[in-house]
Parts: structure tokens; sequence; C-alpha cells
């Protein structure tokens, strides 16, 4: 897709616990970035909320925000998903040509307010799965862990590795608040046991968190910044709801999803072509997983060369520069963030955890069981 | 504005009810089984898949699936993870060790989610046969397969 579409702003925050209500972080979240962009809410013409009911305790939950995001008499429409998809759906409302500026609001709170598990496990069949108890998000990505381990063999260490490497990126992001300095692969392989292999730091933090970004059509990108960061391509798939009929040692959907946004971007050999990627790995060996489902390394060479840092910061192809979601994983914000981060990198601006000058960038959010659904965006300058 | 950022508080507020859910025809006919030790799936026509639990649909051929066969109440081990909390409402709390694993049962494409019990954690491997353990004495159906041991 050539310059039709563009992100012309990002604002978020993240963090264990940020000590605001959901409405004055949304607020904040978006009053800066008008701020930032130097316009008012009137120069928005739709918003699209990213948020859960389940986890705001309350139904149609976004009601109560449009306010805060100034959305009220205005346009508002809403995904129940991860944000990323809501920066596909305001790419499409401006493709359409009915609207020109899109303001993208993705929030949770479950660093204090509820367990991010809960909307899994009430994803979950109620009248079998939820019945027997033995599934949950926990123990699902364990399984899927322990084939990865197998299938490339692997030994748990590897695990460590890996998160650590995550860790020690997220310590170096000050849009990362959590604590992370010192999380070696000692540290990381000495917390506990959750469901074997998968310890605590090999999981994602409870994370309270929101992103604002806002999408706008060519003719108005160019007016609201010297910078846009063009849309190239987007593709989203789902696997089957049952994790027992998958191959849990691969993500099909994710490359299916990359697969689309590919050819709509136009690109061919990712490996070569893309130079920064920003990945929603919730589980160590996810993000290894996804890098080979989005075509990023040759198969089989993902694994080993993430855990020793051959996507670092200096690589040709940095993979979360940011720390990904392992460091933080707001719900529902988490493949917005990616975005934002992807977007900060293109721009040149994402301060100590800058990775090189890449021009074009891929972004990826998930959902669902063992990465069920899957979205990949291609960003570029 | 400061002040009270520095006061918000989090009073709990508890949702504390149930849901009473249909079954459907496919679920209940392999409840019925368990009850006579039996372990019925669904073979499709187009790809020869068969699953257990039975499901009324193939995901990969789109076929309505209509074809009953019991398969086996033993099989081999796929992949297993042990258990070290247990998560209720969202919550983890520590638990001795347990096992759960995939269990593909003789007959069957697809594998079973189930408890494992009798085995020692270092012995566990994939191809590993198992046999299903019954308790007709369970006070919940789901819980008349109880859990799969050693053949």
């Amino acid at each position: 897709m050539d310059e039709k579409v563009a992100v012309v702003g990002i604002n978020y925050a993240q963090g264990d616990d940020l000590g605001l209500t959901r409405e004055r972080l949304c607020f904040q979240t978006v009053k800066g970035l008008l701020v930032q962009l130097g316009i008012d809410r009137h120069a928005i013409d739709s918003f699209i909320l990213a948020s859960n009911d389940f986890l705001e305790g309350r139904t149609i939950s976004n009601v109560f925000e449009d306010g805060p995001v100034g959305a009220y008499l205005k346009d508002e429409t809403k995904v129940e998903m991860d944000g990323i998809n809501a920066v596909v759906y305001g790419a499409l409302r401006i493709l359409e040509g009915s609207y020109d500026t899109v303001m993208v609001v993705a929030h949770s709170l479950c660093g204090h307010q509820v367990s991010p598990y809960l909307q899994v496990q009430y994803s979950l069949d109620p009248t079998y799965d939820r019945q027997l108890g033995l599934l949950n998000e926990l123990s699902g990505a364990a399984l899927q862990a322990r084939s990865y381990l197998r299938r490339n063999g692997l030994d748990e260490g590897w695990l460590d590795q890996a998160a650590a490497r995550e860790l020690a990126a997220g310590a170096a992001n000050e849009k990362v608040t959590r604590p992370l300095q010192g999380m070696d692969e000692g540290k990381v392989g000495s917390s506990p046991f959750l469901y074997e292999p998968l310890r605590e730091l090999h999981c994602y933090p409870p994370t309270d968190g929101a992103c604002a970004i806002v999408l706008a059509s060519a003719g108005k990108a160019r007016e609201l910044t010297d910078k846009p960061v063009w849309i190239k391509g987007f593709g989203s798939s789902i696997d089957s709801y049952y994790i027992t009929h998958r191959d849990l040692t691969v993500s099909s959907s994710a490359a299916e999803a990359a697969r689309r946004a590919y050819a709509m971007a136009g690109i061919t050999d990712p490996e070569v072509q893309i130079g920064l990627a920003e990945i929603s790995g919730l589980f160590a060996h996810q993000t290894p997983m996804l890098i080979e489902a989005l075509g990023l390394a040759p198969e089989g060479e993902a694994p080993r060369g993430f855990a020793q840092g051959s996507f670092g910061r200096e690589a040709r192809l940095p993979v979360n520069p940011s720390g990904g979601a392992l460091s933080a994983h707001p719900v529902c914000a988490t493949g917005a963030v990616r975005v934002a981060e992807a977007f900060r990198q293109l721009r040149g601006e994402a301060g100590a955890v800058q990775a090189g000058e890449p021009r074009l960038a891929v972004a990826h959010g998930q959902d669902g069981l063992c990465m069920q659904q899957n979205t990949v965006l291609v960003l570029g300058i | 504005m400061e002040g009270l950022m520095e006061s918000y508080f989090t009073p709990l507020v508890p949702m504390d009810f149930g849901y009473q859910y249909r079954l459907g025809a496919y679920l209940e006919r392999y409840l019925d089984g368990l009850r006579e030790r039996k372990i019925l799936g669904v073979r499709c026509e187009g790809c020869g898949d068969v699953m257990v639990p039975p499901r009324m649909y193939c995901g990969k051929c789109r076929r309505k699936l209509e074809e009953w066969i019991e398969v086996k109440d033993r099989g081999e081990l796929v992949e297993f993870t042990v258990g070290h909390v247990i998560m209720s409402k969202g919550k983890l709390s520590p638990s001795d060790p347990y096992i759960i694993g995939l269990v593909r049962l003789d007959g069957a494409t697809h594998p079973l989610l189930a408890r494992i019990q009798g085995v020692e954690v270092s012995s566990l491997r994939p191809g590993m046969r198992l046999r299903a353990h019954w308790n007709e004495a369970a006070e919940n159906d789901y819980f008349v397969l109880d859990h799969f041991g050693p053949e």
C-alpha cells in the first residue's frame, strides 16, 4: 500500500500500578497526544477504543470512557481485542473515505484492578474446559512452551536466556516502569515454577497501561506532522479455537497474518527488507516462535539466535528493543504499544533504546489462548 | 487534584453469580458414554480425523460430523506440564505439583487434555503408554474419567 494512511502521533504509559483511575489514565494519555500534535478533540473524526468489558467489570464499558477520551457527541466505536486491531480498524475507516483522522485508545488495568488471566479463562468453553479446570492461559502456554522446546532441541535454561534478554532490553526503556534492573538469567531461572517449564519470570507481568495513537489520511497526515509513519500493509489470521486441534510447535496464524501484511506492503523478503520488529510475545518462548512465523529468520535459527542476542539493538534486524510484552503487558494495549514503539524507532525518537535507523518495521499483536489470533502491521517512513 | 491522586483507594467490588448453560447434544452424548466407561468421538468423512471430545463440525473441512465412534481408553502421551499453582477466579495459589498431559487415545487423531497420576515426573516422555482410570462414584459426570496412569 502506498502513502494512504499514516500514524502521526503516539502517547502511552505502562507500569505495575500507575496509581490512576482508568478515566484519568485514558484522559491523560489522549490529552498528552492532542497537546503534542497541537490539536483539540474536534480535529478527530472517529474514536476507536480497545478495552475489555470483562476486565472492567462492567458492560459496554467504553461508554464511560467517551468523556475522558473526548469522544462524546462524536463517532465512537470499539474493539474488544488487542489494540493493534483497533489500528487496523482505524486504517480501514480512513481508506474507506469517510474519515480523515482516527484516535485509537487502548487500555487495561490488570496491574492493580483485576487478574489479567480472567479474559482468557472466561473465553474457554464453559461446559467443558472450565468444568475440568485443567486448562488456563498459563497451563496452555506451558504446553506450547514445552512443545516448542522439544521441536527445537532446547533445554529449559534456554527459556531463562530468552526471558533475560527481553527483560534486559526493558530495563533500558524509560517507557517501562516495572523495576527490571538486574533481571539476569540466574534470577529468571530461580523464580518459582508456575506450570513447568514456565517460571514466573518467563511469563508477562500483570500491568496497568494505556496507549493512544492518531491515524490520518495522506493529506491530513502531512498537515499534522513532518514525519508521518506510513501503514504499508496489515493482515490478521486466527487459528482453531481448541489447542488440541493445533500444532503447538508453530504459529500458523501468525505466519498467515504476516503473509497477508507482506503481500499488501509488497515485501518479498522480510528477513532482508524489514529493519525492526516489535513482537507481542507473552511468554519467553513466544517471541522467537513469532520471529520464525513472521519470516524474520531462516527456519531453526531464531531460538538460539534470539537467546544469544543476535536480534539485539545493534543487530541488522533488532527485535523488541523496547523489552517487549515480557517487560510490560497492558492487556488490550500491548499490540498498540508495539505500533507506538515501532513509530518512535522509525522516527529516530526512541532515546536510550533507539536501534539504528530502521526504514521499515513490523509490529505484531495477539489475542487468545496460546496466541490463537495474530495481527501483523508493516510500517515505514 | 494532586492530593486526590495520592489517595486513590481500591474497594473490592465482587461479582458472584452462576450461569446455567445447556450442554448440547454432542457433549451430552459424550458424558453419557463416560458413564458406561466408553470414550466417544466423531470421525470426519472428509479428512478422516477423529475428535475427542466430539465436535459438531470439522474446522479443516467445514463438514458436519455425524459418524460416532468409540475410541480406546488407552493411548500415548503427546506433551505434558507440571502445575505448581492452581488458578481460581484468575488468582494463583501454590499447590503440590500435579501433572496435566495431552493424551492421544488409540483411534483418535486429536489429543485429550487430562490429569495424569501414578507416574514419576522424571519418567514422563512423549509416546509413553497410558490408560484411563475411572471413578463411577464421581459426583460430577465430567470426572467419571478421572485421570490417566501407566498402562
